[in-house]
C-alpha cells in the first residue's frame, strides 16, 4: 500500500525556484496497477522517484505500507527500497559489468538471505532468457536487457514495482512482451504496480489512470471491476 | 544512407550543385564553445589545471632551485683552486703566447699569476735561515674564488688581502712564527730585503692544489718578491696562471682546450680535478636532479592526460548530438584542442607562479642548511620555457584522447550502449589486433609524443646522457606498462571468470568493475604504475646517490698531511700523534724518492713528445713504492704486480695521458746514481683524498730498495685539535712541516652534505607532486561511479555495500599498479644507475613500501573523490539519464 499526502518538490534553478509537484494526495491499495500519465515535464518520473525514496520531498509525506519514509536514515531508505520496491527503469539501467544471471541476483545478495541463484535462474528463463543468463548487458538487444531488469526488479518479490516508462525504448513487440510481463505478475502476486507512461494502450491496461498537469493531479480514474 | 533512390529535381528549381562546399566551425564559434564548458564545469577542470600547475610548478621550482644550487656549488668548488682553469709553467709565456693570453682575457676572463718557489727566510735578528715555500700573488686579484683568511697583530681576522699585503709586508703561516719566534709586526728576512710580517694565514683557498712545498708558508707580492731578488734566471720557481672564466659564455671544457693550445708545455687543470669526489658528487647530482625534473613534467602529463580522457568520455553523448546535426570530427577537435589549449595555458601560468613561488621559498626554507638566497630576478627565460613545456606536454599527451573523438559515432543519440558494445568478445590476440588496426592514429601519436619527449628532455636535461636514457627509458616503460598492465588485468579476468560465483557479492562486483566499459580501468592502471615507477625510481636513485657519496666522503679521510719525515724520524713521529687527542687511525706514509725521466720507449727525456706536461718536471718526478693498490686508488688499465721485485710501473692516468704512457711503455728513471728501467702494467686513478694521491708513479719495493727516502704522511685528526698536534709535532720535529687541509676537508664534506639535502628535498618534493597527480588520475574516474551507485542504491544496497565494493576496485587497482610500477622503477634505476656510475641493491622495503603505499593512496584518494557520490540523491542523476 502506498499513500501520499501533500506532496511537493521544487528545484532550485539557478535564482530560480522551479516547482515540480504542487501537492499531491494519493492512495494505491495493496495489489492495484496504476498508470500515471502526463505530459513531459508533468512530474511524472519526480512523482515515481519519491515514491521509491529515490529522492526527498520538499513538503509532504511518502508512506510505505503504513511507514513514513520520509526522514529514514539513507540505509533504512536503501533497505527499504531493497525489501518492498522493485524499480524498471526507461534505460534498463543494468550494470554493464556484471552477466545478466549476476544483474538479477544482486538485490537478492544485497537484501535476502539464503541462495537466490535458483530463483534468479527462474526468474530469467520465465521472462525467456534461459538461455543468456551468462551473457553480458552488451551482448543483450534492448528487449532482452529490459527483461533482465524486470527479472531483477522481481527477484526479492517485493510488494511494489515501479516502473518509469518500461516499453519506452523498445519497439511494440518487446514494448508488448515486457508489459505483459509486469502485468501478468500483477495479477498472478497481486503486487501493486505503479507504472508511468505516455502511451494510451498501456494506460488502457491499468486499473486505474492518473493524469498529472503542472504537478497537480488533474484527473483519476478507476477502471470498474470487471 | 539511400543509395539507388534518385530523386530529380522538379524541373522549375536551380540544379543542385555538384559538390557543396561545406563551411566548417570557425575558431572564434570553437572557442565560444570551448570556454563555456570550461565554465560550466569548473571543478572538473580544477584537476587537470591542478595536474599541469603542478608539473610545471615542480618543473621550473626543482629545475631553478637546483640550477642555482648548483651554481652556488661550482662557485664554492671552484674556491678548492682558486680558478676556474690554472696553467703550471716553468718558465715566462713567449711574446706570441702572451698576445693570445690577452686575447682571452679581451673576451672577459679573469687572469692573475702565482709565482712558487722554495727560499729561505730568517728572523732580523737571528741570522738561522728556515726552508719556506714562497708564494708570490697579486693582492688586488688573487684569489679569483674564495677568500684568504688572515690573523692581524690586532688578532683580528680579515679576508682582505689587498689592504694587508704590500710591497713591504709578507703574511705568514703560524708554524713560521713558532719557528723563527717571531710575531705578527716582526721583520722577517727574505733574499736581500726585510719585509713586515702583517698577518698570519688562516686559510688560502688553493692550498690543496699548491705544490706541496716544503717548508712554512710565506704569501709576498709580486713586486715585493721581485724586490727580494729572488727571480733571477734560472731560479727553481713555478709559475702558476690562474682564470677565472665569464660564466655567462665560457664552457670550462672549451676553455680549457683553448689554454692548452696556446700553453702546449703547461700543466693544465681545471677545477673539476681538484676534488674527483666533489666533482663526481656534483656530476651525479647534476643526472639526478635532472631527472627528478622530467619526472615532474612526466607526472603532470599524465594527470592531464587522465582527465581530459575522463572529461571526453563524460562528454560522448554531447559529441553524439554534435555530429549527429552535422558536426564533423574535425570541428569538434577544433573546440577539443582550443580547450586543451586554454587548460595548459592556464595551468602553466598557474604553475610558473607557484614553481616561482617554490623557488624563492626553498631557499629560506633551506637557509640555514645552505648557502643559498632566493632569486633576486625574475627568471624570466625558466618561466618562459616552463610555461611552454607545460602546454606543449598537455597538448601532447591530451592528443590520444582527443583522437578518440574521431570513434564516437552519431548513432550514439539514440542508443547509448552502442558504443559500449565496442570490443567486447572475441579472442583477445584478434581484439588487439582489431584495436591497433582501429587506432593506428593513436599509436602515430605516441610516436609523436615519445618523440618529442625525447626532445624535451635532452632539452631540460643538463646531462645528455640522463636525457637519451630518459626518453628511451620511458618509451620502453610506457609500451611494456601498458602491456604488463593488460597482462595483469587479462589474467585478473581469467580468474574472475573462473571463481565469479563462489566469490563473495562485494568482491566480484569490484573486480567485475575494472572491466568497466571504456577500458578506464587499464588506462588508470598504466598512469599509475607509470607514476609509481617513476617516483620508486628517483627515489631508488636517490638512495643510491646519497649512498655513494656519504661512502667517498669517508669522514677518517686524512686532512693533515706532514711532509719531509726522514726514515729515523718515522717511529716517534707515530708514537707521537699516537698519544695526541682526536687522532682518527693510523698516520699513513709514503715513501717518496726524487728521480727523473731519462727516457720512455727508448726516446730520451729531451725529445719526449708530451702533452701539457712542462718540460722541467720531468727532471723532477717523486716516486714511491707500494705492494698493492693503495688505498683510495682504482686500476684504469692493466694488473697489479704480484711480485715485489718486478721491474714494474703503475701511473696515475692523468700523468700517463699527458706522457702519453700506456701498459706497455717502457720508462726509464733515474734516481741517485742508479738507473730504474720498467715497464708500464698498469694505470690508476686515485681520489685525491689519500696520500698516494701525492704520487704520480708507484713502482713494486724491490727495484727502489737502498735509495735515500723521505716519508710524506697523512693523517685525520679532529679540526679542533689540529693546533695542538701542529705545536706538539713542531715542537719534536722541527723539520717537518704540517700542512692543514682540514678547515677544506671540511668545506668538502659541508657540499657532499649540502648535495644530499638537495637531492633528498627535491626527491621528496617530486614525489609529493607526483603523488597529488596520481591522486587526480584515480578521481578523474569519479564521474564514470555516479551512475552506477544511483542503480545499486535503487536496488536497495547500502552506503556500506558501495563502500566495500569500490574499496575493493581501489585496493586491486592500487596493488596491480604499484606491483607494476615497483618492478620497472627497479629496471630503470638500474639502467641510470649504472650510467651514474653507482652501484644498484634492490631495495626491498621501498619497493614493498611502494606497493602497499599505492594501494593506500589508491583507496584514500579513489574514497577522497566518491564520498560525495554516495551522498548524491538517486533522482537528480535519473533525470540526467
Amino acid at each position: 500500500m502506498i499513500e501520499v499526502r501533500r506532496l511537493k518538490k521544487s528545484i532550485r534553478n539557478g535564482a530560480r525556484t522551479v516547482d515540480i509537484l504542487k501537492g499531491i494526495d494519493l492512495h494505491v491499495p495493496a495489489g492495484q496497477f496504476v498508470a500515471i500519465m502526463g505530459a513531459s515535464g508533468s512530474g511524472k518520473s519526480t512523482l515515481l522517484g519519491l515514491l521509491a525514496g529515490l529522492d526527498a520531498p520538499t513538503e509532504g509525506e511518502v508512506f510505505i505500507d503504513g511507514t513514513s519514509i520520509g526522514g529514514m536514515p539513507e540505509d533504512a531508505l536503501a533497505q527499504v527500497r531493497g525489501r518492498k520496491i522493485g524499480f524498471v527503469f526507461q534505460s534498463y539501467q543494468l550494470i554493464p559489468t556484471l552477466t545478466a544471471f549476476e544483474n538479477v541476483l544482486l538485490p537478492h545478495e544485497l537484501n535476502s538471505r539464503g541462495d537466490g541463484k535458483a530463483r534468479a535462474r527462474m526468474l530469467l528463463e520465465s521472462v525467456g532468457l534461459g538461455d543468456r543468463m551468462h551473457h553480458y548487458p552488451v551482448q543483450l538487444s534492448g528487449g532482452e536487457q529490459q527483461r533482465v531488469a524486470l527479472a531483477r526488479a522481481f527477484v526479492v518479490e517485493p510488494p511494489i514495482v515501479l516502473a518509469d516508462e518500461p516499453t519506452g525504448n523498445l519497439d511494440s513487440v518487446n514494448g508488448q512482451h515486457v508489459l505483459d510481463l509486469l502485468v501478468d505478475r500483477n495479477r498472478g502476486v497481486k503486487n501493486t504496480l505503479v507504472l508511468v507512461t505516455h502511451d494510451q494502450q498501456i494506460a488502457d491496461r491499468a486499473d486505474r489512470t492518473i493524469l498529472l498537469r503542472d504537478g497537480l493531479v488533474v484527473s483519476d480514474s478507476i477502471k470498474a471491476q470487471v | 544512407m539511400a543509395t539507388g533512390v534518385v530523386v530529380s529535381p522538379p524541373p522549375s528549381a536551380p540544379p543542385l550543385p555538384v559538390e557543396v562546399k561545406r563551411g566548417s566551425l570557425s575558431w572564434s564559434s570553437a572557442a565560444k564553445i570551448a570556454v563555456r564548458e570550461l565554465r560550466n564545469s569548473r571543478a572538473k577542470f580544477a584537476f587537470v589545471i591542478l595536474s599541469v600547475a603542478i608539473g610545471v610548478a615542480a618543473l621550473i621550482g626543482v629545475r631553478g632551485f637546483s640550477e642555482s644550487f648548483q651554481k652556488t656549488l661550482l662557485a664554492e668548488a671552484r674556491t678548492i683552486m682558486s680558478a676556474d682553469l690554472s696553467a703550471r709553467m716553468f718558465r715566462q709565456p713567449t711574446d706570441e703566447e702572451e698576445r693570445q693570453l690577452r686575447a682571452l682575457t679581451a673576451t672577459g676572463t679573469q687572469r692573475t699569476v702565482v709565482t712558487e718557489m722554495v727560499s729561505m727566510a730568517s728572523a732580523t735578528n737571528d741570522p738561522v735561515p728556515l726552508l719556506v715555500s714562497l708564494k708570490a700573488i697579486d693582492p688586488a686579484v688573487y684569489p679569483l674564488y674564495g677568500a684568504v683568511e688572515l690573523s692581524t697583530a690586532e688578532n683580528t681576522q680579515t679576508t682582505d688581502l689587498k689592504r694587508v699585503l704590500t710591497d713591504s709586508t709578507v703574511v705568514v703561516g703560524e708554524d713560521l712564527l713558532i719557528r723563527l719566534h717571531l710575531h705578527v709586526g716582526d721583520m722577517l728576512k727574505v733574499g736581500n730585503q726585510t719585509y713586515r710580517i702583517a698577518a698570519t694565514v688562516l686559510r688560502e683557498p688553493d692550498r690543496m692544489s699548491s705544490q706541496m712545498g716544503l717548508g712554512p708558508r710565506v704569501l709576498i707580492s709580486r713586486q715585493g718578491l721581485e724586490r727580494s731578488g729572488l727571480l733571477q734566471r734560472g731560479s727553481r720557481s713555478g709559475e702558476r696562471m690562474l682564470f677565472k672564466l665569464n660564466s655567462q659564455r665560457d664552457d670550462i671544457a672549451t676553455a680549457r682546450a683553448r689554454l692548452e693550445k696556446i700553453l702546449p708545455d703547461a700543466q693544465v687543470t681545471d677545477f673539476r680535478e681538484t676534488s674527483p669526489a666533489l666533482t663526481e658528487g656534483l656530476n651525479r647530482s647534476t643526472g639526478l636532479l635532472s631527472l627528478i625534473c622530467l619526472v615532474a613534467m612526466v607526472l603532470g602529463a599524465i594527470g592531464v592526460a587522465m582527465a581530459m580522457r575522463a572529461h571526453l568520455q563524460q562528454r560522448i553523448e554531447i559529441l553524439a548530438i554534435m555530429k549527429s546535426i552535422g558536426a564533423r570530427s574535425s570541428d569538434i577537435l577544433r573546440i577539443y584542442l582550443f580547450q586543451t589549449l586554454l587548460l595548459g595555458l592556464i595551468g602553466g601560468l598557474l604553475g610558473v607562479v607557484l614553481g616561482l613561488g617554490v623557488e624563492w621559498v626553498f631557499p629560506l626554507v633551506l637557509g640555514k642548511l645552505l648557502p643559498m638566497r632566493p632569486p633576486l630576478h625574475l627568471p624570466l627565460r625558466s618561466a618562459v620555457g616552463g610555461l611552454g613545456t607545460g602546454v606543449l606536454t598537455t597538448l601532447l599527451f591530451c592528443l590520444p584522447p582527443l583522437l578518440e573523438i574521431r570513434k564516437v559515432r552519431p548513432s550514439l543519440v539514440l542508443r547509448r550502449e552502442v558504443e559500449e558494445a565496442a570490443g567486447a568478445r572475441g579472442a583477445w590476440l584478434e581484439r588487439i589486433r582489431e584495436k591497433v588496426r582501429e587506432s593506428k592514429l593513436q599509436w602515430l601519436s605516441m610516436l609523436v609524443i615519445v618523440a618529442a619527449l625525447g626532445g624535451i628532455a635532452t632539452g631540460l636535461s643538463d646531462s645528455g646522457a640522463v636525457g637519451r636514457w630518459f626518453a628511451a627509458g620511458l618509451c620502453s616503460a610506457l609500451l611494456v606498462t601498458l602491456g604488463l598492465s593488460a597482462l595483469l588485468l587479462q589474467v585478473l579476468r581469467m580468474f574472475l571468470a573462473r571463481t565469479r560465483l563462489r566469490l563473495p557479492s562485494a568482491t566480484r562486483h569490484a573486480l567485475a568493475n575494472l572491466y568497466r566499459p571504456g577500458n578506464q580501468s587499464s588506462a588508470v592502471l598504466a598512469a599509475l604504475g607509470l607514476g609509481v615507477m617513476l617516483i620508486l625510481a628517483v627515489f631508488l636513485l636517490q638512495r643510491g646517490v646519497v649512498r655513494e657519496m656519504k661512502t667517498d666522503a669517508d669522514p677518517s679521510t686524512p686532512n693533515v698531511f706532514l711532509i719531509d719525515i726522514s726514515t729515523q724520524e718515522i717511529a716517534g713521529l707515530q708514537t707521537l700523534l699516537a698519544r695526541q687527542q682526536g687522532i682518527r687511525g693510523k698516520l699513513d706514509t709514503l715513501p717518496i724518492i726524487s728521480s727523473r725521466i731519462a727516457s720512455v720507449d727508448g726516446v730520451a727525456a729531451d725529445h719526449l713528445k708530451v702533452r701539457n706536461f712542462p718540460r722541467r718536471l720531468l727532471q723532477s718526478v717523486t716516486l714511491t713504492w707500494s705492494d698493492e693498490l693503495p688505498a683510495g686508488s682504482k686500476l684504469v688499465t692493466g694488473q697489479w704486480w704480484k711480485s715485489t721485485d718486478a721491474s714494474s710501473l703503475a701511473v696515475a692516468e692523468h700523468a700517463a695521458q699527458r706522457l702519453q704512457l700506456h701498459v706497455g711503455s717502457k720508462v726509464v728513471f733515474d734516481a741517485g746514481d742508479r738507473t730504474i728501467p720498467v715497464t708500464v702494467v698498469a694505470t690508476y686513478k686515485n681520489d685525491g683524498q689519500h696520500i698516494y694521491g701525492r704520487s704520480e708513479f708507484i713502482l713494486p719495493p724491490g727495484p727502489l730498495q737502498g735509495l735515500p727516502v723521505v716519508w710524506y704522511g697523512a693523517v685525520h685528526i679532529d679540526t679542533a685539535k689540529v693546533a695542538t698536534m701542529q705545536r706538539a709535532v713542531f715542537a719534536a720535529y722541527p723539520t717537518v712541516t704540517v700542512i692543514n687541509i682540514a678547515d677544506i676537508l671540511e668545506t668538502l664534506e659541508g657540499f657532499v652534505g649540502q648535495i644530499t639535502i638537495v637531492v633528498r628535498f627535491l626527491a621528496g618534493f617530486s614525489m609529493l607532486s607526483g603523488a597529488v597527480i596520481l591522486a587526480s588520475s584515480v578521481a578523474s574516474t569519479r564521474f564514470r561511479r555516479i551512475r552506477e551507485v544511483v542503480v545499486l542504491k535503487t536496488l536497495g544496497a547500502t552506503r556500506g555495500y558501495v563502500a566495500r565494493v569500490f574499496s575493493v576496485e581501489f585496493v586491486v587497482l592500487g596493488l596491480l599498479a604499484g606491483l607494476v610500477g615497483a618492478i620497472f622503477a627497479n629496471l630503470l634505476a638500474r639502467v641510470l644507475m649504472h650510467q651514474l656510475n653507482v652501484t644498484y641493491y634492490v631495495e626491498w622495503p621501498a619497493t614493498f613500501l611502494a606497493v602497499v603505499g599505492t594501494a593506500a593512496l589508491a583507496v584514500i584518494t579513489g574514497w577522497i573523490a566518491s564520498f560525495r557520490i554516495l551522498g548524491q540523491k538517486p533522482l537528480e542523476i535519473l533525470r540526467e539519464q
